[in-house]
């Protein structure tokens, strides 16, 4: 484990992808408590600030403290956008794993509808899901976690297709044992190396998708500190002050690379000879 | 080039470790040896010995952690590794040589037979391209294949393995070279053909008077191509010696067990049948097995679908506490045969176990699946590397126990115990064990739900010759104590002959014959049984009884 960690940080985009990542889960398990302001305490006299000392990022149209909003908006944002991925990974690679297990006709049947999902852009797919299910935080959350599931299973039904021929599998087919158990427990957990790296990955992906609903009004609702919802409000003011659309769009942006970052480090280093 | 009293090859003081994260490894130490012009000189060791390591050493080939100390390699009088890059690539292939294990990998794929050897010849010997293909022709001539020509122009998919081979030597010996190494030059093939690659190459190697180094983990193999051999053990050189003489009074006692280890046909582990009981514990009747299946496409296009044959009708029966062996060649359906039982391949036909009859994969039900157990070959396979070995000898017990035998965990220490394994490695993960106890984590695992027959699938041919020994040992030993039944699958046909009662036959999906096992020798048995016992190397001839 320390070996892995090691080779992980070794690697430029391995150390800056943790460095980066590691602020931003800072940020989301102590934000709360390193606010100066609340995050919807409005100061009327202090509208529309220029980053100073009092407000290290400025204010916004109602004179809330930016910082705070942010670090209070990175828990909504950053959790969600982890759940749905996990929601969505978790998904795929059942359905992946358990269509390599099932082969032929049935395998055939759970791709070509994959292929017929994929086939649909995500963010569209998840405007449908949305659509359908009214706009709230818990729905887009859905909506990305299935947006995301098909090109899960995609991969997951690579993996497995290669350890569906081992022959554990095999003696766990002719002992006896029940599909559920041998997917679940002989298969999964064999594919799952290369499943964490594209997960991470994808974690970038759904903060943006995130941040373009809450921006489109279909995700977080105001006054929510969801940081899509910040730049969506903060556009109307962009010739008052555009500090405040530009902190909220970096923060997506810096998740976003840092999540890459790892993902990238994390494939070097479970991979050791590439 | 050399005078005649100077070594071809001769290492002096070599010692050569790899440096990993965790510090570093030893591989070599020590290492003294030469060769002689003419002589072969065998070198014998286990998996993760050296041997490899030992070959790439000599042909500077070495990967980039390899740490070496300043003992020498000489070829004739050339310091190789004084050697630049660039002066050992004209070095090899010209003055010496490599033959690998698997002429699968050693050929490009995409490049015809004829390219690959007339590049060597061009590369090192200055030819047109016009006088290199026709020099081919010759070598292939001359390695015995008979249609040289048209061989020239052949992909290596299109051939056979054993013409593969044939091809990988005629380049070795395309320049001349001073010097060829064989590393395990006929492991991947099937005993026949590999019977006819020794043939070949003792022929040339008497021809052309090339010195040679033979490395192998087959002793009796070694004993019969090898003038003299080297035996090593964890990267030291143990002994060496004339062969004749080291074989029959090894002085070492690594070498004494590793004799000792090699399957000898006339010392039988296992006892007679009781009594020749009447009726068979399992009946296969016209059991066909066949793979592929025809597409939609196919049929919408009314394609004709060639299904892949892996089983023709085979018919046989078991007897209780029966051990039937199964030999015959890769390809030949063993294995077939033993998913199709194990219900791992769909079937046609009928297998009738203890009266019960069972006609497809729907009628193997929980007491057929816990009566019928079956060990894969490969035991870093085998077990899930992700589960621990209480996990993984938990699930018979689970699946098929009954409740009064005490908690699981008892009963898979009271099984390790049987298997000759500590009690510790319950908590383990397979990685953490050894090829040979991982097998017998297998063979525990099969006999946790008291089988009535268990099949084993060649499970000692991915072990060293030493392991293998206690692996059988063990395995009889469970064989006298519960009664099971077996059918063993293999290619190794000495080990057949010590250890079954019945030795059925195989060739190209079909049941050749079923023989008592000390009558297979006999001269009325069918052709092909005796033209696959001529192949096998005797160890009694070779090792002087």
């Amino acid at each position: 484990m320390t070996d892995f960690l090691r080779r992980l940080l070794r690697t430029p985009q391995g150390f800056l992808g943790s460095l980066i990542v590691g602020l931003i889960l800072i940020a989301v398990v102590l934000g709360q408590w390193l606010t100066p302001y609340g995050p919807a305490d409005m100061q009327a006299l202090a509208r529309y600030g220029a980053p100073s000392v009092e407000h290290w990022l400025g204010t916004d149209q109602y004179g809330r403290d930016i910082l705070s909003r942010l670090l209070n908006g990175a828990r909504s944002t950053v959790v969600m956008a982890l759940l749905a991925t996990f929601i969505g990974t978790l998904g795929g690679a059942v359905l992946g794993t358990g269509s390599a297990y099932l082969g032929g006709r049935a395998d055939e049947f759970i791709m070509r509808t994959v292929d017929a999902v994929m086939a649909i852009p995500s963010l569209l797919l998840a405007l449908l899901v949305v659509s359908l299910l009214g706009s709230s935080s818990a729905n887009a959350l859905l909506a990305i976690a299935i947006a995301f599931m098909p090109s899960m299973a995609r991969i997951s039904r690579s993996v497995a297709l290669a350890v569906r021929k081992q022959d554990y599998v095999s003696a766990a087919i002719a002992r006896g044992e029940g599909s559920t158990y041998i997917i679940l427990r002989e298969m999964l957990p064999n594919v799952i190396a290369p499943i964490v790296v594209e997960m991470t990955i994808r974690v970038s992906f759904a903060v943006m998708l995130f941040a373009t609903l809450s921006f489109l009004g279909l995700g977080a609702q105001p006054p929510a500190t969801d940081w899509g919802l910040m730049v969506s409000e903060a556009r109307q003011y962009l010739h008052r002050s555009y500090w405040i659309l530009l902190w909220p769009s970096a923060a997506i942006a810096l998740t976003a690379i840092g999540f890459n970052l790892l993902g990238d480090g994390l494939r070097d280093a479970l991979n050791p000879r590439t | 080039m050399t005078n005649s009293s100077q070594p071809v090859l001769q290492i002096r003081d070599y010692s050569l470790a790899y440096h990993v994260p965790a510090g570093p490894v030893p591989v070599l130490k020590g290492i003294n040896l030469q060769i002689e012009r003419g002589e072969i000189l065998g070198l014998v060791g286990e998996s993760g010995s050296g041997k490899s390591t030992l070959a790439g050493a000599v042909m500077r080939y070495l990967s980039g952690n390899a740490h070496e100390n300043d003992g020498g390699i000489f070829l004739g009088d050339t310091d190789l590794r004084a050697q630049s890059q660039r002066a050992m690539s004209d070095i090899r292939g010209r003055r010496m040589s490599m033959v690998f294990q698997d002429p699968a990998t050693s050929l490009n794929p995409t490049l015809c037979l004829g390219e690959q050897l007339a590049e060597v010849l061009i590369r090192h010997r200055g030819l047109s391209r016009a006088q290199a293909w026709r020099e081919g022709e010759e070598r292939l001539a001359h390695v015995g294949l008979k249609t040289p020509a048209e061989m020239m122009h052949r992909m290596p998919h299109e051939v056979s393995g054993g013409e593969k081979q044939r091809v990988v030597i005629a380049t070795a010996f395309a320049c001349n070279p001073e010097l060829i190494i064989f590393d395990e030059p006929t492991t991947a093939l099937d005993v026949i053909t590999s019977r006819q690659i020794l043939d070949l190459f003792a022929e040339l190697q008497s021809e052309t008077g090339v010195a040679s180094l033979y490395i192998s983990h087959d002793l009796a193999l070694v004993s019969q191509t090898a003038g003299r051999v080297a035996v090593l053990e964890k990267g030291s050189i143990v002994e060496e010696g004339e062969t004749g003489e080291l074989f029959r009074n090894p002085v070492h006692s690594y070498t004494r067990a590793l004799i000792d280890a090699v399957p000898r046909p006339e010392r039988r582990l296992v006892q007679p049948l009781a009594a020749a009981s009447a009726t068979p514990l399992v009946t296969i009747r016209d059991v066909s097995v066949s793979y592929g299946r025809k597409s939609l496409l196919d049929s919408i296009l009314r394609r004709d679908f060639q299904a892949v044959v892996g089983n023709r009708a085979i018919t046989l029966d078991i007897r209780p506490g029966e051990v039937l062996g199964i030999v015959g060649e890769s390809g030949s359906g063993k294995s077939t045969l033993a998913k199709a039982m194990t219900g791992l391949n769909r079937f046609d036909g009928l297998i009738e176990f203890d009266g019960r009859p069972v006609r497809g994969l729907a009628d193997m039900n929980r007491d057929y699946r816990r009566d019928v157990q079956i060990i894969f070959q490969h035991p870093d396979a085998s077990l899930n590397p992700r589960q621990k070995i209480s996990e993984i000898l938990a699930r018979p017990i689970r699946l098929y126990g009954d409740r009064t035998d005490g908690p699981a965990r008892d009963r898979i220490a009271a099984m390790l115990e049987r298997v000759r394994l500590p009690a510790s490695y319950i908590d383990r993960y397979p990685h953490q064990l050894s090829g040979g106890e991982k097998q017998r984590i297998a063979i525990a695992r099969a006999f946790l739900s008291n089988p009535r027959l268990v099949i084993c699938d060649e499970i000692t041919s991915a072990l060293d010759v030493s392991v293998q020994a206690s692996v059988i040992e063990l395995l009889m030993e469970l064989h006298r104590d519960t009664g099971a039944a077996y059918v063993f699958i293999t290619h190794d046909i000495n080990l057949i002959r010590q250890i079954a009662h019945r030795i059925a036959v195989m060739y190209r999906g079909d049941l050749i014959e079923i023989v008592e096992a000390d009558r297979i020798g006999d001269s009325d048995r069918a052709p092909y049984t005796q033209q696959l016992l001529a192949a096998v190397t005797s160890p009694a001839a070779a090792l002087g009884g």
